[in-house]
């Protein structure tokens, strides 16, 4: 396609459309909405006049006014979530305006009538994709949400969300499995019509794992909806790099009326009560010191050692620091969230505007031990505010929407979001010794053990918190959002719209150690790391649609756009060691260090969509869009994705008899295409400079560092899927059913280099082939709906199934000791040297190992061996709430499933491997299982850790809350207010069922594909109250 | 007179103007793009890269060459190298923390996906084929340039092949690439062709520098790493019936004086000094104290050539290593402090090893010649007494390999030496390599020397599942 044809196009319609227009006689179409039960206004309910470009939304008071009609006779539709969809057939007079008022019927179900696509809102019944759809103002009021993972989670079947599980931790999201072996599987953003950044791994220091993603930054107290577009078929229009899914958000919008003001608040009790794990220590005597147990060395006995009379177990300790006062690490935390939002205007301007401040300080606390031991030392410099509280987010958030219609058939918007978050985590996970969780869960098994220098360590392996808490690391975020958009409609058969928007992120990541602080020799010397980052992510998108009956059955939506969308990534980071005392800045250390770093990609885009619609039953959609990108390699220009989908809503047909029960019954299948784009720089090769010392001095120098690939094009990922959607016994129940089965070709394969050649470790080649396919259901059922009482359930569900289909000439990739790529087998397989057999032959209790296999109580097999899916396959939640006294109460709780896989147990692994502290080395009452794990991992001579990987099935009550809409007249009497409403909810109550034997299923500190839960914290129960005033 | 607009009537004109500002809003979005051609919008810079057109010149084959040289450092004691991991495989370190790859190392079970190794391995090659790269470029753009300079990479290429055929079974492969990205891809070889590989390089490296001057004291330097090295790799070709390469070693070397050095450079902004990093700092490695029963006494020999210390101790304190445990919580750490600090320079070729290369020469046929030799490196040493004669030629091979074991101490000789005490003076592998119980637990395995990567199998020259073609010693 020529996309310079398409602009022309466009800038031509622009110019032709006025004079157009005024030759045109035209009418209004004006009316109100109302309840058809309570006859109270439906504010918000959208109209539009159909086979036309023309609709608009109601005001407060239900009203609307849609002008620019040609005369004749029209369809009229009124579409409210919540609201069965009506029509009118009005006739329309030049110069006049006609009447329509609806009286609309209120249906149980929930789903919206409405969904936003690549080209605009469409009637969800026109769609052949199931498209998921959070109603986030809902939830935000009712239950405890303070961030976006906790609004995503369980949400939407198919989309699986692995929440933080630290203050300020980034979030992972998986849209239909796991597609991409090399690049990313995050979906994409796009908030009011732009693109933003939803980056997970979001920072240049490292605390062992934890990270904030993108995501995180956005308020969810501004989102009305969020719309998850699942795969490729219905992402086709979002081009290149939409293959992952994409999350479409829509924030808040002002409505036509009188102000509304509303104060909300909320108070957040944090606590940690998760089962950590206890520590074992086997006591031995000896004449030396090398063979003698005291609380200051590490001298054991071990199960395997007294197997072999190596040594005897005086006595068997234990000690869970977790669970001793004196010693935890973890406190109640408190959060605490005030903001006020104003909405309203007229029907020429609408506003919303927001502001929050809202602060979280984490569980992570000083020990009380560690005080006293600080108290009774004055000469010992305290710690600080900041280093007593090392887990810390503080934000301020503030939304300015604005749409303004500049003309009966011209609309404009502007919208502008702000964050300023200062985010600050210790250093945990897998942060080496110096990390709190090495150090909480590495400990001896007793409580009083001693350092070098005599100090008791309390549990703690070797360093407490008046050492582990002073590495100070902190993230600051200035980041702006802003959009303007336009939607001009010439003719009621045309609509134009532009939009240009652009996403700044302004991130400085930092890490101090003072001079004297924090563990290590070359820390205590003192360190200063500044990075300051920018991101820029540009989008301009115009298109313009026409709408005809191109006969009295059928008619006829043809949308072309353009698209191009660039993002900028800037760095400057800088870094200095050996700091003077007293110092804080990176210029003030002895040895210094720079870097800068500039990655930039482009994507110009360009579609064209035609969209039948036959007597309203039947619709089809056909579309295709090209792209062209700058990381694609210099043979490959341009990629086209197509698409075709069809919805059918057979319960209207003449033929279909449908029992009294059926209300509808909607079948439709979609295929179409999209992409992932390689990195940046991917197919160039090229040198990178490097600094060498020697013949006097340091020397600048390059090494050719990557091959490149002239051949690179994108990941394109082609997906089929069908379902069926019905509604039942008087709308009150809805289903949707549907599979998938999504093809990704052209999988970029980071294909190794034989590390002969001298060059990079691999270079990116199209070669891969990947398939993910699956089921996804919702059902939603208003099973009770009376004026005392109601209930509603809500199950959704999906099941993926994931396999690596091709990996080209390309051998197993090995991706670490316990990670492969192996055709026929899903991605990121868990792989070790399985254990076969175990058996305690000798019947002392103790499972041994021997190097004669006619001795050993283990048999491991001779070859690495897929152990199992590393991420979810399966997914239920299950939503109860329950309406009480005309809705005033509501009470509400969902608890979800995920399963099908196993998680590495990585930090019992390493407690049996290296730490020396858990049950099945030490303890001789541990199962002959745990022992069997242990000795394979330690003994045997494949050190697998197979044993680790833990079926990690669960359930767990992710939410409870009970919240209370007060009768409006007591707000009134209160505090002269409009409304008022108070929650209670908690959150992560708890697993009610698990097999896996570590800390949660869902402790994981690190955001990539495939992580272990290794020395991870598990995310904390939050108890909240919410008070929501309305003036 | 006083003007202002208020948003009232501002939204009016507008309104009023409603054709004028649909254009204006169209023409907005689409005359910036529609001026340009989708290569224009498409097209990127990215200042981080370095085009390889760039280096198409004088100043770009020089800063090729000083990329060899940092890659070099890389290779050996500013990365976790063969001189580390070949010390941890065989008695000079143990492990100290639980990275299962180092484990495997240390307890000779290593499997060829090992990742640890495959560093190293490759780290080795990009050294090699940066000096290739250099040399090309070099010939071309800088013919004047100190013949010294081309002659160091030649240096480089003959250390890397030597260095790998000491460490790896046979089946090394030796490939490069070309500018544009494309490999070419070598087929595997056995590591005595590896040895005859090396000594070509060093031989052309050697017939550069025929004429230097005394007084070019880089030239002479390069040199003489050239000669230690050619003798290093003679030593290696030598087999249990024939000596005749120990002599031809000698020759090479003995021009050089006992003081030379040639010297890998660290600081904190190019590369730390990875065994001040990896054992005094991580404590990741600990000097090993009679692995295996066939180890050495590296920790207790009390040797000044082999200096230590226990993590936490007044000496240790005194070069910050505070700490008495390793990274896994065990104790002791014995923390060496022949390179106490990030910056210490090593040595990976000195003149020592030149006439320890003498010294075993001449063993066989002059035992005292040869302890002669020893006992005059030892003066060098304050609190080294002479040794006295062995015995027996067992013992005094013993003995002989032992100096060496303190003098080259993590210069990446000791992989190469018990190789040798098995390939050309008929021990057994039990007798010379750690055995019995792993510290760890467990028993130890067999391997005398490593397995070439397994991402090696992407190399299409080879025989796919074949590692080695054998793995003798």
């Amino acid at each position: 396609m020529d996309l310079r044809y398409v602009l022309r196009s466009l800038v031509l319609a622009a110019l032709v459309a006025p004079a157009a227009a005024a030759q045109a006689q035209q009418g209004t179409v004006a009316g109100r909405v109302t309840d058809a039960s309570s006859g109270q206004p439906v504010g918000g309910a959208l109209v539009n006049i159909a086979g036309t470009a023309l609709g608009t939304h109601t005001n407060a008071e239900g009203q609307f006014t849609i002008r620019g009609l040609t005369a004749g006779t029209v369809v009229v539709r009124s579409l409210r979530v919540g609201y069965a969809e009506q029509r009118q057939t009005v006739t329309v007079t030049a110069g006049q305006t006609t009447t329509a008022d609806f009286q609309m019927r209120a249906m149980a179900v929930m789903l919206s009538p409405v969904v936003t696509t690549a080209t605009g809102d469409q009637r969800r019944v026109e769609v052949g994709n199931s498209i998921a759809q959070i109603n986030a103002a809902d939830i935000v009021k009712q239950s405890a949400v303070s961030t976006m993972g906790d609004l995503l989670t369980a949400k939407a079947a198919g989309v699986m969300v692995i929440p933080g599980t630290q203050t300020g931790a980034g979030i992972r999201i998986r849209v239909r499995g796991t597609s991409s072996m090399s690049l990313t599987n995050n979906p994409i953003y796009i908030i009011d019509g732009i693109r933003v950044e939803g980056a997970t791994g979001s920072s240049t220091v490292s605390v062992g794992g934890t990270t904030p993603s993108r995501v995180g930054d956005l308020n969810p107290e501004e989102i009305e909806t969020i719309e998850v577009v699942r795969g490729p078929s219905a992402a086709t229009l979002y081009g290149t790099d939409a293959a992952n899914g994409v999350i479409v958000i829509t924030t808040k919008k002002g409505i036509a009326g009188k102000t509304q003001w509303t104060y909300y608040t909320e108070q957040t009790a944090i606590r940690d009560q998760n089962d950590y794990p206890t520590a074992f220590r086997g006591w031995r005597t000896g004449a030396t010191g090398t063979t003698n147990s005291t609380a200051s060395n590490a001298v054991q006995c071990f199960l395997f050692q007294v197997a072999t009379n190596t040594c005897q177990q005086d006595s068997v300790t234990s000690y869970n620091l977790f669970k001793d006062s004196e010693a935890t690490p973890f406190g109640t935390g408190y959060r605490q969230q005030h903001g006020l939002q104003l909405r309203g205007g007229t029907e020429q301007v609408r506003f919303f505007l927001h502001g929050e401040w809202e602060n979280e300080d984490g569980v992570t606390k000083v020990p009380e031990f560690e005080k006293a031991y600080l108290a009774a030392r004055p000469f010992r410099t305290p710690l600080s505010g900041s280093q007593s509280n090392p887990n810390e987010l503080t934000r301020i958030t503030g939304r300015a929407n604005l749409n303004v219609a500049l003309a009966d058939n011209l609309d404009v918007a502007v919208t502008a979001g702000y964050t300023s978050q200062d985010l600050s985590l210790p250093r945990s996970d897998d942060s080496g010794t110096a990390g709190i969780a090495a150090n909480v869960m590495g400990g001896p098994g007793f409580k009083y053990n001693l350092n070098a220098a005599g100090d008791t360590l309390y549990g703690w392996r070797e360093f407490t918190p008046r050492d582990v808490y002073q590495a100070e690391t902190l993230q600051g975020i200035e980041r702006l959002i802003t959009s303007a958009s336009s939607n001009w409609r010439p003719m009621d058969w045309l609509s134009v719209r532009g939009n240009f928007g652009v996403d700044y992120i302004g991130r400085t990541d930092t890490q101090l150690c003072r001079f004297g602080n924090c563990t290590s020799t070359t820390d205590r010397e003192g360190f200063k790391i500044d990075n300051r980052s920018s991101f820029f992510v540009y989008t301009v998108d115009a298109g313009a649609t026409a709408s005809r009956d191109l006969t009295e059955r059928i008619g006829s939506e043809t949308t072309v756009g353009l698209q191009y969308y660039r993002n900028v990534f800037n760095r400057n980071g800088a870094q200095s060691e050996k700091l003077a005392p007293g110092a804080v800045s990176v210029s003030a250390g002895s040895v210094q260090r720079g870097e800068e770093l500039t990655s930039e990609s482009r994507t110009l885009g360009a579609f064209i969509e035609e969209r039948l619609s036959m007597s309203d039953k039947l619709f089809i959609t056909a579309a295709v869009r090209s792209d062209r990108n700058s990381a694609f390699g210099r043979d490959f220009k341009t990629v086209f994705y197509p698409k075709l989908a069809v919805s059918w809503v057979v319960s209207e047909e003449s033929f279909f008899s449908a029992p009294g029960w059926l209300n509808q019954l909607r079948l439709r299948t979609a295929y179409g295409a999209s992409g992932v784009q390689p990195g940046t720089t991917d197919a160039v090769p090229a040198y990178s400079p490097t600094i060498a010392l020697g013949e006097g001095a340091e020397m600048p120098g390059v090494v050719f560092s990557a091959v490149g690939n002239k051949a690179l094009k994108p990941e394109r990922s082609a997906e089929l899927e069908a379902g069926i959607d019905g509604t039942f016994w008087d709308n009150r129940i809805s289903t949707e059913l549907t599979y998938y089965n999504k093809h990704s070709k052209d999988a970029l394969v980071s294909k190794i280099i034989a590390p002969s050649v001298g060059a990079a470790a691999s270079r990116f080649e199209n070669v891969g082939e990947v398939r993910n396919w699956g089921w996804e259901a919702m059902v939603d059922a208003q099973v009770i709906q009376r004026e005392s009482f109601g209930w509603n359930i809500n199950i959704n569900g999906s099941m993926n199934s994931n396999e690596l289909i091709n990996l080209g000439d390309t051998l197993p990739i090995v991706s670490s000791s316990t990670l492969r790529q192996v055709e026929g087998y899903p991605l990121n397989g868990w792989w070790a040297r399985r254990l076969v057999d175990f058996d305690d032959r000798d019947g002392d209790g103790i499972i041994e190992y021997n190097a004669d296999s006619t001795l050993s109580e283990i048999t491991v097999s001779a070859r690495p061996q897929y152990q199992g899916y590393s991420a979810p396959r399966n997914e239920v939640a299950l939503s109860n709430a329950f309406d009480f006294w005309k809705s005033r109460f509501r009470l509400a709780a969902m608890v979800d499933y995920k399963g099908g896989h196993k998680v590495y147990n990585n930090t019992e692994r390493i407690r049996c491997a290296s730490r020396n502290n858990c049950a099945g080395l030490v303890n001789p009452n541990a199962s002959l299982y745990d022992q069997a794990r242990t000795v394979m991992v330690r003994q045997h001579p494949s050190a697998s850790a197979a044993g680790f990987f833990e079926s990690a099935d669960f359930i767990r009550l992710r939410e409870m809350s009970l919240s209370f809409n007060a009768p409006d007249d007591w707000a009134g009497r209160v505090f002269r207010g409009r409304s008022l409403t108070a929650t209670l909810a908690a959150r992560n109550l708890g697993i009610l069922w698990t097999k896996f034997s570590g800390v949660d299923p869902e402790a994981f500190a690190t955001t990539g594909d495939a992580p272990s839960s290794f020395q991870a914290f598990a995310p904390p129960t939050y108890y909240t109250f919410r008070l929501t005033l309305g003036f | 007179m006083t003007s202002y607009i208020t948003t009232r009537s501002l939204l009016t004109r507008l309104r009023r103007n409603a054709g004028l500002a649909s254009l204006a809003t169209a023409a907005l979005f689409a005359v910036p793009m529609g001026g340009c051609s989708p290569d224009e919008l498409l097209s990127v810079t990215d200042p981080d890269l370095i085009n390889p057109q760039d280096v198409q010149s004088a100043a770009g084959a020089n800063a090729v060459r000083i990329g060899a040289l940092n890659r070099l450092n890389i290779a050996t004691s500013g990365g976790e190298s063969l001189l580390l991991l070949g010390g941890l495989f065989t008695d000079e370190w143990i492990n100290g923390d639980s990275f299962i790859a180092r484990q495997q190392i240390d307890r000779r079970i290593i499997p060829p996906e090992n990742d640890f190794l495959l560093t190293a391995n490759r780290a080795l090659h990009r050294a090699r084929v940066s000096a290739r790269q250099a040399i090309d470029l070099m010939t071309e753009f800088t013919p004047t340039a100190p013949r010294w300079q081309v002659a160091e990479m030649h240096f480089i290429q003959a250390y890397v092949v030597n260095i790998m055929a000491e460490h790896y079974c046979d089946g090394l492969i030796f490939s490069d690439v070309e500018d544009d990205g494309t490999p070419v891809y070598g087929s595997p070889i056995t590591t005595a062709a590896a040895h005859e590989r090396a000594l070509g390089h060093a031989n052309t490296g050697l017939a550069l520098l025929d004429s230097v001057a005394t007084t070019d004291t880089a030239g002479v330097r390069v040199r003489n790493a050239l000669r230690v090295l050619k003798g290093r790799i003679l030593n290696n070709q030598a087999t249990s019936t024939d000596a005749s390469k120990r002599t031809q070693a000698a020759a090479a070397v003995a021009l050089v004086a006992t003081t030379f050095r040639y010297e890998e450079q660290h600081s904190q902004t190019t590369n730390s000094n990875q065994f001040w990093n990896l054992n005094n700092n991580a404590r990741r490695y600990s000097v090993g104290s009679s692995e295996g029963g066939n180890g050495l006494n590296f920790a207790t020999a009390n040797d000044p050539r082999v200096p230590v210390c226990l993590g936490g101790d007044a000496t240790c304190r005194a070069i910050g290593v505070t700490l008495a445990t390793r990274d896994d919580g065990t104790i002791p750490v014995i923390v060496q402090r022949i390179w106490p600090a990030r910056e210490s320079r090593v040595a990976i070729l000195t003149g020592i090893e030149a006439r320890l290369l003498e010294a075993e020469a001449l063993l066989p046929a002059n035992p005292a010649g040869s302890l002669v030799i020893l006992n005059t490196l030892r003066l060098t040493v304050t609190g080294l007494a002479p040794l006295a004669d062995a015995g027996t030629p067992a013992a005094r091979i013993d003995q002989l390999f032992r100096e060496r074991a303190f003098w080259l101490f993590g210069r990446g000789t000791r992989t190469g030496d018990l190789r040798r005490l098995i390939r050309q003076y008929g021990r057994t592998e039990d007798a010379v390599f750690p055995t019995g119980e792993w510290h760890k637990g467990g028993p130890y395995g067999d391997d005398v020397n490593m397995p070439v990567p397994q991402a090696e199998q992407n190399n299409p020259n080879v025989t796919p599942g074949q590692v080695c073609i054998n793995r003798n010693a």
